[in-house]
This record gives C-alpha cells, structure tokens and sequence, in this order.
C-alpha cells in the first residue's frame, strides 16, 4: 500500500475512533443517569455560591469535551454532594476518561469539577449570606480541595496531587444572577517534574426570563453568559533547559442555559476563546462544551 | 393468677377510657396555619427543598411553596406539637431567613405585666397593643382563636416568644 493510502486509512480509522468515542460518550451520559445524578443551580463553568440545606445530597453527572487543535477530550465525571450544615458542603468528584489529550491545557472544568483525569474532594464554606428579599441574597463561598490524578503522565509531565483554593460571591434573585470569583490550582511536584499552577477568575451573569417565571413546581429556566481567565503556569520536567517561568493568558466567553424541574436539574453550554496568548509548549484551544445532569435526594 | 391479670387489664381499660373522655373535653392550644414569608428562596431545587423538609415534620397537613410569592403556606393538622420556632428553623437549615408569618393560633389569652398574652401549648405570643379599639374589647381572657402577624426575629435567636400584631377575631 502506498502512503498516501495508508494515511488515508489512518485518518479514516482516526474518524471511525472518533465516532466511536462520542456514540460512546453519548451513550454512557443518556444511561448513566438513570441510576443517579448530577450539579448546582449556578453557572456551568464559572465559580458559583449557593451551598446546599443541612444534611441535603446532590448527585451529578457530567460530560464534558475540550478541543484543541490537535485532539478532543471526552469525559464522563460524577460529583457527589452532601450538606453538612446550611453553610458547609462537603464534594467528591471522579472522572471516567474516555478520550484523554496527549497535551491538555490546564484548565478547571466546570465550576466544582476539574477538566481532566483528577479525582477531587473539596469544601465549600458559604462564610457570608444576606437574604434581604423574596428570592434575592448575596452570598459569599469559600472552596478549599484536594486531588489525586487518575493519570500518570499528563502532556508527558509526571502528575502530581494537587491542591486548590476558591473564593466567590454573587447576587441571585428569580430575575437576575451574577457572580464574580477567582481561584487557584497549584499541582506538587512528583519524581522532580511539576505541572504549573493555574491562577483563574470567572464572572457569570444570569436572566431568567418573564416566560419562565412560572412558580414552584412549574419548570424553571435561566440563561448565562459565562466569562473565564485562565493563566496557567509552564511545566517543569526533566532535561528542561531553562525554565522561564512564563505564563499563558486565555479567557473564554460562551453561553449556558440551566432548566430545573423539582429535585432535577440539567444544564449544558459551551465556552469559546476569544484571547489565547500562549507559552511556545501550550496548545491552542477550539472550545470546551459541557452538559449536567443534577438530582438533589 | 388468671383474676390478677384480667384486674390488671381492667384498670388499663379504665386508664384509656378516662384518658380519651379528657382529651375530647380539652380544646388543643396550637397553631393551626402558617404563611411564612421566606426571602433568598430563588430556584425550584430551592423549593423543593424547603417543601420536603417542612414535609418530614409531624403534625402538617398540607404543605406548599412558592418561588414567586416568596412564602410557604403551610396547614396544621389537628392536635400538632408544632411550633413557629421549628417552622423557622426549618427554613434556617434550608439555607433561608425566615420573616414574618401570617398564622391561625387558638390559644388561651391571659395578661402578664400588663401584656395580653396568647399561649399556645409550646409558645407564647406577646399581642401588640396596636389593634383597634374594636378587636382589642373582643380580645377576653380564656380560650380564643386569632389570626395575626408574627413579627420576625433573627434567625439564629428564637425563643419561642413571639410578637403578633392581632388583625382579625375568628
């Protein structure tokens, strides 16, 4: 066979992969669900408030996919939720990787879940909340977490467990949402290599419109624009020449819709970047879709 | 042997008998409705929430939320230990404030320093003296049957002693 042929066929078996990885990411979110669920009542990606009731349980699952120019992640992650007070949530989330990049920005996924392989258990601390009218309060949280890669080798740097801390505040009311916050991952270092760091801020702001003001237990409908900064540190491996210690600057805009309807709740959107001032080793971002589905016991 | 025990099961019958006799005589002092206001209540998870949780106590009858109203409007069933105190915290633990609550209590009405006092079997409800002269001369002591405004309190400090401003005598 001749290698234009054989390219032909890697690329048409790269296809079939393809299509093989999304019916099967397609397929595992639709099933998965109807054993238990899935996530807030925020925002989609960007870093939200509201804590649980005392002793309340939220299950969810997500799937999410980051393209890049040179390949698109898949993956499943389930997020497991309990209230320990009104103020204080406990969270652990784990991934089921279906398609893995070689060289994955590092980024956070949605708003309490990480984008790649990591499995996470993280704190929420509403430590401010003022309810000062029929459905309206601001509110300030506090996130403080800890993750264990399920992968060894992440953009061929050894991965190590990482921590991360968060901090948001935001306004709801049954019209409008905002909420502004910013966070950082910082990733230890494992057989002297080390991701870098991950400094980011987000910023959402919501509507419900009048058509979806129906009351309790009618279905309840919001839109978001969602807006993240990410500024992900260079990685430290072995054999490297000099490190600079220079950073990347990304910041993505895209729109989210949340439905809820009694205990359930399902969101889905896509962030799209609009700066991308890369380090030379970073790689080139296409778009980031997510889609949740949430169950509160 | 045999007689002792059917002695023994004599007197229980009698206990149970007289026991129920009383307690058809007796008038319960409770709540017997509540439209408590929320604030911060702002999604369905939010209200369902709140409904389940207020489902989970004793003594409710019907219990139902609304987001837009900002309220859960709840009825007590009769003979309830229900109080205003757990009503509220309830929502508290919900992650809410609870307000003010416009309620139904029948309760005894005595004076205590000079204030008309409305006592339920678990809480007391200090009556504003800014009733109209009107409601105030039907307000006598004994047993009476109100519907009033609660006054709210902070959230992290009930007591079980109230403030209603008294508006209708039923």
């Amino acid at each position: 066979m001749d290698r234009c042929g054989t390219l032909q066929e890697n690329g048409s078996l790269k296809s079939k992969d393809m299509n093989k990885n999304i019916s099967l990411f397609v397929f595992l979110f639709l099933v998965i669900p109807i054993y238990g669920i899935a996530q807030g009542h925020g925002p989609l990606y960007g870093l939200q408030t509201p804590t649980l009731a005392k002793g309340g349980v939220d299950l969810n699952v997500a799937g999410m996919s980051l393209s890049t120019e040179d390949d698109t992640s898949y993956m499943l992650r389930y997020l497991f939720s309990y209230g320990i007070t009104e103020d204080l949530q406990v969270n652990l989330t784990t991934p089921t990787m279906i398609q893995r990049l070689d060289n994955a920005p590092r980024t956070r996924g949605n708003s309490n879940m990480p984008a790649n392989g990591d499995i996470e258990a993280s704190l929420w601390y509403r430590f401010f909340s003022n309810a000062f009218g029929v459905g309206k309060r601001f509110e300030s949280t506090a996130i403080l977490g800890v993750s264990a890669p399920t992968d060894n080798i992440r953009g061929q740097v050894n991965v190590g467990n990482s921590i991360h801390g968060a901090i948001s505040t935001g306004y709801a009311s049954r019209t409008w949402y905002a909420w502004l916050g910013g966070g950082y991952q910082y990733y230890l270092e494992r057989d002297n290599e080390q991701l870098g760091d991950l400094p980011y801020a987000s910023a959402v702001v919501g509507y419900r419109p009048n058509i979806f003001m129906g009351d309790y237990p009618k279905p309840d409908w919001r839109v978001f624009v969602e807006s993240v900064a990410e500024f992900p540190g260079d990685n430290q491996y072995l054999g490297q020449q000099d490190f600079t210690d220079s950073r990347s600057k990304k910041v993505l805009i895209g729109p989210s819709f949340l439905g809820l309807y009694g205990a359930w709740g399902i969101s889905f959107g896509a962030l799209f970047p609009v700066v991308q001032d890369l380090t030379p080793s970073a790689v080139k971002e296409k778009y980031r879709v997510s889609v949740n589905l949430s169950y509160w016991l | 042997m045999e007689t002792n025990f059917k002695t023994k099961e004599m007197k229980k019958i009698t206990l149970i008998t007289i026991v129920a006799i009383l307690g058809t005589f007796s008038s319960y002092a409770q709540l017997q409705k509540v439209d408590q206001e929320v604030f911060g209540m702002d999604c369905a998870p939010c209200a369902y929430g709140l409904e389940r949780g207020l489902k989970k106590m004793d003594g409710l009858q019907d219990v139902r939320v609304s987001l837009n109203d900002g309220k859960a409007y709840l009825e007590l069933s009769e003979n309830n230990g229900l109080s205003l105190t757990k009503i509220q915290e309830e929502v508290k633990t919900n992650g809410f404030s609870a307000q003010k609550a416009e309620v139904v209590i029948e309760g005894k009405l005595n004076t205590e320093n000079g204030t008309p006092q409305l006592k339920t079997d678990t809480e007391t409800y200090n009556i504003m003296n800014d009733a109209s002269d009107d409601l105030s001369s039907k307000l006598k002591p004994g047993t009476v049957k109100v519907k009033g405004i609660v006054q709210d309190e902070e959230d992290g400090s009930l007591s079980g002693t109230w403030k209603i401003r008294v508006i209708e005598i039923l």
